[in-house]
């Protein structure tokens, strides 16, 4: 039964109570912040200076700064090669995980353990394993008879070694979420399939890829989301570098913030926060999804 | 049948690279973490093995890493009891009351996990610093509880609805309030629900790097994960074998977790996200 009077009856009032410290929580610790990280952007607000309203200049700075375009740029490649790949990864791995075989449960448990790891550690162990003279990724060039690859000191080199160390800690996220996709997928669909003579690509392609579109298209909502803020790894693998090759927008900001000038560093962040929300309403465009929340 | 060796080769050999694509690194930290040298894997280096790193990490008065292990589990344990009771507080009331924009709401809820935590660090650390608060444990525990409340109302409304309302009607009637339903009812019903977005909550806080970097100075608040990222040698090598045995023994306590309850944490997570 709908009222429709104005008096708010006790029921509802009592749900606005349960709500109530979450919501608290949410508007004092995020979007206060965010507000005040938003405020603060159209002011010069250095240490020892008298903060002044500046308007758009800090945009205007950062619109001709090389640095801010390099790590805009950056952070752009890095969604674009990042997630496609540790999407299609993830996907190869579920549909691994989906088939029936000895060790299966242990394989499943075995793909967890990147996604349980810290960042900043998987870090440190992929600094390591890039190390010139002793890592274990020039050790297997070696085994092949290549040459030993400079990882970390070259842009391309950092480039590709961010791209996998992430890749190693997030692809099981992607395996694990399509996974739970892959096994909604009713088995008489297939049977049918099989019974029609529709061959291993033709069933991918006609059953499997359609039907998982929601799912992927979440999965993809969550890891650009997160690729565009890609911070831990970087920080620790690279330290943005060499020469800030690969310093993502939130490592940029970062920077600014812990030098003291927290004007153009919340106008950067303001900047990342409008590409994540802009992106985050095309996949919940593409996703369909306010028809699903009801 | 031609078609089923092919799917069967194809599987075993996709098991055989995923499990060397997602161990091979860890291999490498715990080899480290127990060779004489961290240059092991050169042909000419004899190998040697020891628990001398280890034993450094657990005893150096220098590396502080107890101490910064102990900060870890303080406050991701309490901002994951935090975040999972106001969470399930607010589930009640999104899948149990009547309430006016239900679906924006969640959505809102939702949207707000989209931000970069860069964009409100700034500003949290001058919050932070105005209160005397920078390099305590709520300085974090804070932040960390709003930050995994989003997913955690999400997979406990996934879990709340699945619970009859007749049990809520039940208790009603029998004169409780909301939160005795809440407590002694939802709470033992949805105890799978709630143990696996508890653990996922941990989990979140424990691997949380950017708030504990900006908000902590030293060891009396500082996580383990910004302690192993600034692990810088004394002589200017990097001391690998230490930082390795130091990951090694910061994984243990989560990696433990994920296999132990393996089910729980895929059911959670998935439940966040996908629609059953």
């Amino acid at each position: 039964m709908k009222k429709t009077s104005f008096h708010i009856d006790r029921e509802t009032r009592a749900g606005i109570g349960f709500l109530a410290p979450l919501l608290l929580c949410l508007i004092g610790l995020i979007l206060v912040p965010v507000a005040g990280t938003i405020a603060t952007s159209v002011f010069r607000d250095v240490p020892y200076l008298p903060k002044t309203f500046i308007g758009a200049a800090n945009y205007v700075s950062l619109l001709n700064d090389p640095a801010f375009w390099r790590s805009l740029m950056f952070t752009l490649l890095f969604v674009l090669v990042s997630v496609p790949l540790e999407t299609v990864f993830g996907l190869g791995i579920a549909l691994v995980l989906n088939q029936v075989f000895a060790g299966r449960g242990m394989l499943r448990a075995a793909v967890l353990i990147p996604w349980a790891v810290p960042a900043a550690v998987s870090g440190r162990i992929f600094e390591l394993i890039y190390n010139y003279s002793y890592g274990a990724a020039n050790r297997m060039l070696a085994l092949l008879h290549m040459e030993p690859a400079n990882w970390l000191g070259s842009a391309s080199g950092a480039f590709l070694g961010v791209v996998a160390a992430d890749a190693w800690k997030t692809t099981p996220f992607a395996a694990i979420i399509l996974l739970a996709g892959l096994s909604a997928i009713p088995e008489d669909l297939y049977r049918q399939a099989r019974v029609d003579r529709a061959g291993t690509f033709q069933r991918f392609f006609r059953i499997t890829l359609p039907l998982l579109r929601p799912v992927l298209i979440v999965t993809l909502l969550f890891r650009t989301v997160d690729a565009l803020r890609v911070f831990d790894i970087l920080y620790v693998l690279t330290g943005g570098g060499p020469g800030g090759a690969t310093t993502s927008l939130s490592l940029f900001g970062y920077r600014y913030f812990s030098a003291g000038d927290f004007g153009y560093a919340s106008a950067a962040t303001v900047i990342l926060f409008g590409i994540a929300f802009l992106l985050s309403l095309v996949y919940l465009k593409l996703g369909g999804f306010s028809r699903e929340i009801r | 049948m031609k078609e089923d060796r092919l799917g069967k080769i194809l599987t075993v050999g996709g098991a055989i690279l995923t499990a060397v694509f997602c161990l091979a690194p860890i291999g490498v930290m715990v080899l480290t973490a127990l060779a004489g040298r961290p240059d092991f894997l050169r042909p000419e280096v004899p190998l040697a093995w020891t628990v001398d790193h280890l034993r450094a990490v657990l005893t150096s008065e220098a590396i502080h890493f107890p101490e910064y292990l102990r900060n870890s589990l303080l406050v991701s344990a309490a901002s994951a009891v935090v975040a999972v009771f106001l969470a399930s507080l607010a589930a009640y009331a999104l899948t149990r009351m009547s309430l006016p924009g239900r679906g924006a709401l969640l959505l809102l809820i939702l949207a707000v996990s989209m931000f970069p935590p860069v964009s409100l660090v700034g500003y949290l650390y001058r919050i932070m610093a105005s209160i005397g608060w920078i390099n305590t444990y709520p300085a974090l525990i804070l932040p960390y509880v709003a930050w995994t409340l989003p997913l955690s109302v999400w997979i406990l409304v996934s879990y709340f609805t699945r619970i009859p309302r007749d049990l809520d009607r039940a208790g009603l009637i029998d004169g409780c309030s909301r939160l005795q339903i809440l407590l002694k009812i939802i709470f033992p019903t949805a105890a799978p629900g709630i143990f696996a977005t508890l653990l996922l909550a941990f989990i979140f806080a424990f691997n949380e790097f950017l708030f504990a970097l900006m908000l902590t100075t030293d060891y009396s608040a500082r996580t383990v994960p910004v302690g192993i990222a600034l692990f810088q040698g004394l002589h200017g090598q990097t001391p690998w074998g230490e930082i390795m045995a130091a990951a090694c023994l910061t994984i243990l306590p989560v990696v433990l977790l994920a296999l132990f309850f393996q089910r729980r944490i895929v059911q959670g997570l998935t439940r966040g996200a996908v629609k059953e």
